[in-house]
């Protein structure tokens, strides 16, 4: 069937292009059904996975130390277990057997250094002792459980003596004892780790008297990913009641069907690419699926909300109706798919693998809704049966539309004009003043992606509260030639560096080579306090690391300095790690290096949690202005192209930038901040924003093209597209926030945020948008008043 | 209960379908009696709906 009716001349194309796909419905059909076949295959061979190094802004300084000294050193993956007894210490058979066995079970869950861990009860933590002959051994403190009384007496007194061990892995009161193991970056599983912990280390050894608290990044992931089974509860939960709203907008199980159905095939092509390009999903990141598909669905309701108007003007000509939707949301729908694609992309900017696959994923997955909803959406209309006229008839009449008519009535008067304006700039000032407020990094010293009161965040509070930091910042003294690090001037610095940073209130406190060899110095002279120090000489020195030395394995001395004495290391135990607290150490750390020079060798930042998250938040801050302004930038450039105007952008992009800054005030004001997880979520947001304008815009200059009055066009842009709008804004809601009910906190606050986001940039689309149009007359909409009789007056030329 | 993907898919599968039969079993003939009702009781606008519904010809090819 040819287009032999009456359409706009400027929108021939897209009607031909929109009937052609009728005509030519089975073969592409088929086709898209093959290809969503293919990628449906693929989505259900994903499976959840975190890799850590995907997190790391790669190219920072930092992190390429910290990939350097990793495995030697230590890197950011530490699991802390804290042994505390309620009722008398740690110091008795049953107990200290307890932390020998806990050491050896930790020592053979999956992916730990074997090299890298603390505990009395690990052969790597020695003690000097003093042999026949007068020469000194450094044995472990514990090579077996204790068998008697006396041996555990013995072992009190070598903790009670070890400078390297009292206060640092067994508290001053005696009451707990710390096991702390080092997993090797490339062999994280976070489930499996989080298992094996749980069947080795704790429920063997839990009882009465003994509690014991779990800290560390891999046991958080472990919480994540044993807390991520809500998903599929939140999925089907929203699901049904999507749905159930639906059929009550639509009065159809219809209009219930189709955005679903466009919502899934977007949802496979997406999880599809997602494992074509060898990613995984990352649970974390689970909120950004349900919102592209949010978004997905919400541009289906916008096209069948216009099907069922279309029916009714095009006298009950299905295939007319299904054409008309297609060709008048043809432009908005593209260009609102377009801006939300291009606007996750910005995030490739930042150097970080995850945020860079995430924002091709992301891009690609917003693309495909052209598939699903434009491609595919005219063919899914002409195999379904129309709606019953009755049906389109009397749900026009319903209380939802005299309520949008009522609020439009309202918002048009003059009153209703004034008030948006001052409530608009009143709320802007209120949010520009919160919004200093925004925390680069985590704002609190709790672990943000879990609840306060999880038993992630309970563990790591009290182990803070016992031992004072657990988050480690290790900073290498890199020798420029072999022995450096048998320096005395070297090993001062280091020492100085130690003493220096510790006055800092969250530097808990700090190891360096420093300390082994004071200790060691003090025992070889009889443990008289004035030879605890440093020797002048370097072949004393180079003496008293053979003494300590002497007796261990190189993979053992090798987390304290390499072989040939040129690099070691000073780590700092931060108490947390909040982002004002990081940049401040690290600043810190720099002004002392700067003004100490070493003569033999280089301080270089900086491995470690600290380091890796100093890194991450240096490129967000360094980033994070650029990709709002390009977010912004990318909007602008397609809404030139989508009214080849450029004022319209300021229009479109007022209410957005309005919306942005009171959402970023929140976030200030609800301690959310801006880290490698958040930043993805919060651009995300920028764009998607502006569809709903895009919406009413459209159907503005539509409106007027026939009309030729402005308030008469704003008011009935309203009333359909801004019903439509309403309820979409209203679908997007719900389903991101019923996260709300997360266990994982994360994604209960990013829903609760990006549900707030959309309701600020839907107000502000009904609002602040219309009352501007209103108010200033873009000439991009009043050149279009005369296009009625500038067609007219065409035809006749032509006639 | 823990939901997995398969027993998820079961459920929103099974409800929807639930929505369907409802929406043309039971909330259509009730819908479509309520407006018969109010047109029987004199309602203008009720009587003229139902006069615009039923004189429409629906071309579906």
């Amino acid at each position: 069937m040819a287009i032999d009716y009456a359409v706009p001349e400027d929108k021939r194309a897209l009607y031909w292009l929109g009937d052609k796909l009728i005509e030519h419905r089975n073969p592409v059909m088929i086709l898209v059904l093959l290809v969503t076949g293919l990628f449906a295959y693929w989505s259900f061979q994903l499976r959840l996975v975190t890799s850590f190094g995907d997190l790391l802004p790669q190219s920072h300084a930092f992190v390429k130390i910290h990939n350097k000294y990793s495995g030697t050193f230590g890197g950011a993956n530490n699991i802390v277990v804290m042994m505390e007894v309620k009722e008398g210490t740690i110091f008795t058979k049953e107990n200290l057997t307890k932390i020998f066995k806990m050491t050896d079970g930790m020592d053979t869950v999956y992916g730990v250094n074997h090299n890298q861990i603390e505990s009395i009860g690990h052969r790597t933590v020695r003690h000097l002792r003093v042999a026949a002959g007068g020469t000194l051994r450094a044995e472990p403190v514990m090579l077996r459980a204790p068998q008697s009384q006396e041996e555990v007496e013995e072992i009190r007194r070598i903790v009670h003596n070890a400078e390297n061990i009292y206060g640092l892995i067994v508290s001053l009161d005696d009451k707990a004892a710390i096991l702390r193991a080092n997993f090797i970056e490339g062999r994280l599983d976070y489930k499996r780790i989080f298992d094996e912990v749980n069947e080795k280390v704790i429920e063997p050894y839990e009882d009465e008297n003994t509690a014991l608290y779990v800290a560390g990044e891999p046991r958080l992931y472990g919480w994540v990913y044993r807390y991520a089974g809500d998903v599929f509860w939140i999925l089907v939960v929203t699901y049904c009641i999507e749905w159930v709203l639906r059929w009550m907008y639509f009065h159809d199980w219809r209009g219930a069907l189709r955005p679903t159905l466009t919502g899934v095939i977007a949802a496979f092509w997406g999880l599809g690419f997602v494992y074509l390009i060898g990613l995984a999903l990352d649970p974390l990141m689970l909120v950004m699926p349900f919102l592209i598909t949010a978004r997905a669905v919400s541009h289906a309701i916008q096209m069948h909300d216009r099907y069922y108007e279309e029916f009714e003007k095009c006298g009950w000509n299905k295939r007319r109706a299904i054409v008309a939707a297609f060709a008048e949301l043809f432009v908005p729908t593209f260009s609102g798919v377009v801006t939300d694609a291009l606007g996750v992309l910005v995030i490739v900017l930042v150097p970080v693998i995850m945020l860079q696959k995430l924002a091709i994923t992301a891009s690609f997955w917003i693309l495909a809704i052209t598939v699903s909803e434009m491609l595919l959406n005219p063919i899914v209309y002409f195999y379904l049966k129309p709606p019953e006229p009755e049906l389109v008839v009397l749900r026009e009449r319903g209380g939802f539309r005299k309520g949008i008519e009522r609020f439009t009535h309202v918002l048009m008067s003059p009153l209703g004009k004034r008030v948006t304006i001052a409530t608009w700039i009143g709320a802007v000032v209120i949010a520009l003043y919160f919004v200093r407020g925004l925390t680069i990094g985590d704002p609190t010293a709790a672990s943000p992606l879990v609840w306060l009161d999880s038993p992630y965040n309970v563990s790591h509070t009290a182990i803070q509260e016992r031992f004072g930091g657990v988050e480690p910042l290790i900073v290498v003294a890199e020798g420029f030639d072999k022995d450096a690090m048998k320096d005395p001037q070297s090993l001062r610095t280091m020492e100085k560096f130690q003493r220096h940073l510790e006055r800092d209130p969250d530097v808990g406190y700090s190891f360096s080579l420093a300390d082994i060899i004071r200790a060691v110095n003090g025992v070889f002279h009889e443990l008289e306090p004035k030879w605890r120090v440093i020797p002048d000489s370097w072949t004393d020195i180079g003496g008293l690391f053979f003494i300590f030395f002497s007796g261990s394995p190189p993979t053992e001395t090798a987390k304290y300095v390499d072989p040939s004495y040129t690099t070691a290391h000073v780590t700092f135990f931060l108490k947390n790690h909040q982002g004002d607290t990081i940049r401040r150490v690290i600043a810190r750390c720099e002004k002392f290096i700067a003004e100490n020079p070493m003569d033999k060798a280089a301080f270089k930042l900086a491995g470690g949690l600290i380091g890796v998250l100093a890194a991450a938040n240096q490129e967000l801050v360094r980033n994070d202005v650029l990709m709002n302004f390009l977010g912004f930038f990318t909007v602008w450039v397609i809404l030139v192209f989508t009214y080849r105007s450029f004022s319209c952008g300021l229009y479109l992009l007022g209410p957005l930038i309005c919306s942005n800054i009171i959402v970023n005030a929140y976030m200030a004001a609800r301690n959310i901040g801006i880290n490698i997880h958040t930043l993805p979520l919060v651009t995300v947001g920028v764009g998607f924003g502006i569809d709903y304008g895009l919406y009413i815009v459209s159907r503005v200059i539509e409106e007027i093209r026939i009309r030729g009055d402005l308030t008469d066009s704003v008011r009935e842009a309203l009333v359909t597209s801004g019903k439509a709008v309403t309820f979409t804004a209203v679908t997007m809601i719900v389903s991101t926030a019923f996260w709300i009910s997360s266990n994982i906190r994360f994604n209960a606050e990013m829903g609760l945020l990006l549900a707030i986001w959309m309701a600020i940039s839907y107000v502000g689309s009904q609002t602040l948008l219309p009352v501007s149009i209103l108010l200033f007359k873009p000439k991009f909409i009043m050149n279009e008043a005369t296009y009625s009789q500038d067609q007219a007056r065409a035809a006749a030329q032509r006639a | 209960m823990e939901l997995n993907i398969w027993n998820s898919v079961a459920i929103v599968l099974g409800f929807s379908l639930l929505v369907v039969a409802l929406d043309e079993y039971v909330a259509k003939p009730w819908r479509h009696k309520r407006w018969e009702r109010r047109a029987q009781s004199g309602d203008k606008e009720a009587q003229e709906l139902l006069r615009v519904a039923r004189s429409a010809k629906v071309v579906d090819e």
